[in-house]
């Protein structure tokens, strides 16, 4: 027998440790409690006075008793289900489970054929969410962009109608007001079959934000109330931009955004304790020499690694980002930007990884760029299930049985392991060659132009009940109307 | 020129905001007319500024260093050139539209022009049109900065534009606009004169607008 024998039953990664990860936390209690956070919202006010926070003006400051209490109050683990309560395509949050998907709200798209630079429309809306359903490693569903020529108030309604009808993952969607949050609540609710089934069998989770540094506007603590009142899981995603609108340091960085976040966690959890959240963060380094905010930078997966390891130590789940470029093409930049991206937010262990498929730093969706990454997502996940170390796959018989001079290929040991051990692209290229240039001598690019179109000329998502499109179709010929709009 | 000027530039370019101002006095002394200063000593240190900027030698934080030294010696400037009745580069006024309370950019862009020489006059955020109206009635702009970060409040600067059209006051400034959200297709499409996707962008064309 074995005795003191530790196990690796995954491949392991830290950026920090945990002494670090509570030294950070310490000190986002103590930016709650010394400088506080701004609300803009007499309600969320009078909640944390009442609850034990100290409030001047719109200014609370929270004391560490009060985030304690939130930390908690809120699930360590819940699951997020497919339309219609299906618990196959579930996301399933609690530590070190790692799930992909794609980013919403770019301002233009690359199109899906040509592969153009345009405005984004109702009907890519649809491709996106078909493509999507196909990919096997994407495990959630946005929108990859916002429609650009419709009335604003309808564009996150007709992108969630359009996505519940295309896929059967989770969704996940930025609303944009009130008014729409509810129309969008009014879809996922049909497409989970009843406000009921909703509760138990929740399919999309909302996308919210603090904002940087240190408050929150009076629609977003609006959305964090309606979220917490119908169970919606909301993830709480600072976005902010280290030397602009966070300190230029990382560690102060990690600071600033986990007191935001803790903010909001202790609005929500104080309006409906146990409502499902999520931190999360697309942080990263303002270019200095562009202003932008660097999708591609290394610093980002590093943040996003490190509160990862800081949501877990607290028991929190993570929202993180991956998958992008700040490249204007998907060539070999995106290719390396988001393939780097997709390890480090892998090896962080972080819930839920979105944004895959973003180029030109978040302002085009690019479904090539996110079939790309689909490959490098399979690639990662191989990566992060590590060796394992059996006597089966020690295969000590084996290399007897074979002995010295021999060879494995005919050993049914090989037959029986070779499917699982090995991982088998499906878009990179290993062909010698001859056989390369006789298929056409195609770049990875090529080949990904290829996958994507015979996805959309192929793939169809599992249609939904008659009776509950027809319910969409009335919830948004009401939208239509009261924007005037039959 | 004179030797005073090329070390006020120099002060620019290095960010030494200590020295420019006992320069700027120095030059004041010296019998130097204010705009002499402005435009041969801090303008040209930070058209040199500009380049390096372009060609990757210098970063944002180093500009707006350079700007702040501009502004140091503006301070000491400022009340001479009302008295003179002498026109800065150009008057610009810049704002976040209503329901937005994202700044960073617009502060940005604000801080850069003032560094090129601007006269800037900031409303702040969640500015509705009828006050970007007033502030072009009372302030007579060459040049009006709408912000917006949100698709929800880039409306605001449609509004804007037809708030200005109606007062009468359209053709008397050049409207230029920005924000992550915005495109140029979107700028055209609302009817304003310029769009720029970032900050040193809105300087150029800025310049550009006062000098046509």
């Amino acid at each position: 027998m074995r005795v003191n024998y530790q196990t690796n039953n995954s491949t392991q990664f830290r950026i920090l440790s945990d002494d670090q990860c509570k030294e950070l936390y310490s000190a986002a209690l103590q930016v709650l409690q010394h400088t506080g956070f701004e609300v803009h919202s007499k309600e969320a006010l009078d909640l944390l006075s009442d609850n034990g926070a100290s409030v001047k003006g719109d200014r609370a400051y929270i004391p560490a008793s009060v985030v304690q209490r939130a930390l908690d109050a809120a699930p360590k683990c819940f699951f997020v289900y497919g339309r219609q309560g299906d618990r196959s395509k579930s996301l399933d949050i609690r530590p070190n489970h790692v799930h992909y998907g794609l980013g919403a709200g770019c301002v233009s798209f690359q199109d899906p054929c040509t592969g153009k630079r345009r405005e984004y429309h109702r009907e890519d809306a649809a491709t996106v969410a078909r493509v999507a359903d196909a990919l096997p490693h994407i495990d959630f569903v946005q929108s990859l962009g916002t429609i650009g020529n419709i009335p604003q108030n309808l564009t996150d309604v007709y992108e969630f109608a359009e996505m519940t009808v295309n896929t059967s993952k989770p969704l996940v969607t930025y609303v944009h007001s009130m008014e729409i949050l509810r129309v969008v609540h009014k879809i996922a609710v049909a497409a989970a079959g009843g406000e009921e089934e909703f509760i138990r069998h929740p399919n999309y989770l909302v996308l919210g934000s603090p904002a940087s540094p240190l408050f929150e506007e009076p629609f977003a603590v609006e959305r964090l109330f309606y979220c917490a009142r119908h169970q919606i899981p909301y993830i709480s995603t600072s976005a902010v931009t280290c030397g602009a609108t966070s300190p230029v340091t990382m560690a102060g960085t990690l600071v600033q955004v986990m007191a935001e976040e803790l903010a909001e966690l202790v609005i929500e959890q104080l309006a409906v304790p146990g409502s499902p959240f999520l931190l999360g963060g697309v942080h990263s380094v303002m270019d200095m020499s562009t202003g932008i905010l660097a999708y591609g930078a290394p610093e980002m997966s590093m943040l996003l690694a490190a509160q990862t390891e800081i949501a877990r130590y607290l028991g929190l789940p993570y929202y993180s980002t991956a998958g992008c470029s700040d490249s204007k093409l998907v060539d070999e930049q995106a290719a390396l930007e988001g393939a780097i991206s997709i390890l480090m937010a892998g090896l962080s262990g972080a819930n839920m990884i979105h944004d895959v498929g973003y180029i030109e730093f978040g302002s085009t969706g690019s479904l090539q760029q996110t079939v790309m990454m689909d490959e490098v997502i399979g690639m990662v996940k191989h990566i992060l299930a590590g060796i394992q170390v059996t006597p089966e796959s020690m295969a000590l018989d084996v290399i007897d049985r074979v002995g010295p001079g021999g060879q494995y290929l005919t050993d049914d040991h090989t037959l029986e392991h070779f499917k699982t051990e090995f991982w088998f692209p499906t878009l990179l290229d290993r062909k010698p060659w001859q056989a390369w240039e006789a298929a056409g001598a195609k770049s990875l690019g090529k080949r990904v132009q290829e996958k994507l179109n015979r996805i959309m000329d192929t793939h169809t998502c599992a249609p939904l009940k008659e009776s509950t499109r027809e319910t969409i179709d009335i919830i948004l010929a009401e939208a239509e109307a009261k924007a005037g709009r039959a | 020129m004179s030797n005073i000027l090329v070390r006020m530039s120099e002060a620019v370019i290095e960010g030494d905001v200590d020295a420019v101002v006992g320069l700027t006095e120095q030059a004041l002394n010296e019998g130097l007319s204010p705009k002499d200063i402005l435009d041969n000593g801090l303008v040209s240190g930070m058209d040199h500024v500009g380049i390096e900027f372009k060609e990757g030698n210098m970063f944002i934080p180093e500009v707006l260093l350079s700007a702040k030294v501009m502004h140091a010696s503006l301070d000491i400037l400022g009340p001479l050139f009302a008295e003179t009745g002498t026109r800065m580069v150009g008057k610009v006024i810049i704002g976040t539209t209503q329901g937005d309370l994202h700044d960073i950019g617009k502060n940005l862009v604000g801080m850069m022009m003032r560094g090129a020489g601007f006269e800037v006059f900031d409303l702040g955020t969640d500015v509705a049109a009828d006050v970007f109206v007033e502030a072009v009635r009372e302030k007579t702009p060459d040049i009006v900065g709408i912000s917006a970060l949100l698709t929800t409040t880039m409306a605001g600067m449609h509004d804007t534009i037809e708030a200005l059209q109606e007062a009468g006051l359209r053709d008397q400034v050049k409207v230029m606009v920005g924000g992550a959200p915005v495109t140029s297709g979107f700028a055209q499409k609302i009817g304003a004169d310029g769009y720029a996707p970032d900050a040193p962008t809105a300087v150029d064309m800025a310049k550009e607008f006062v000098s046509a």
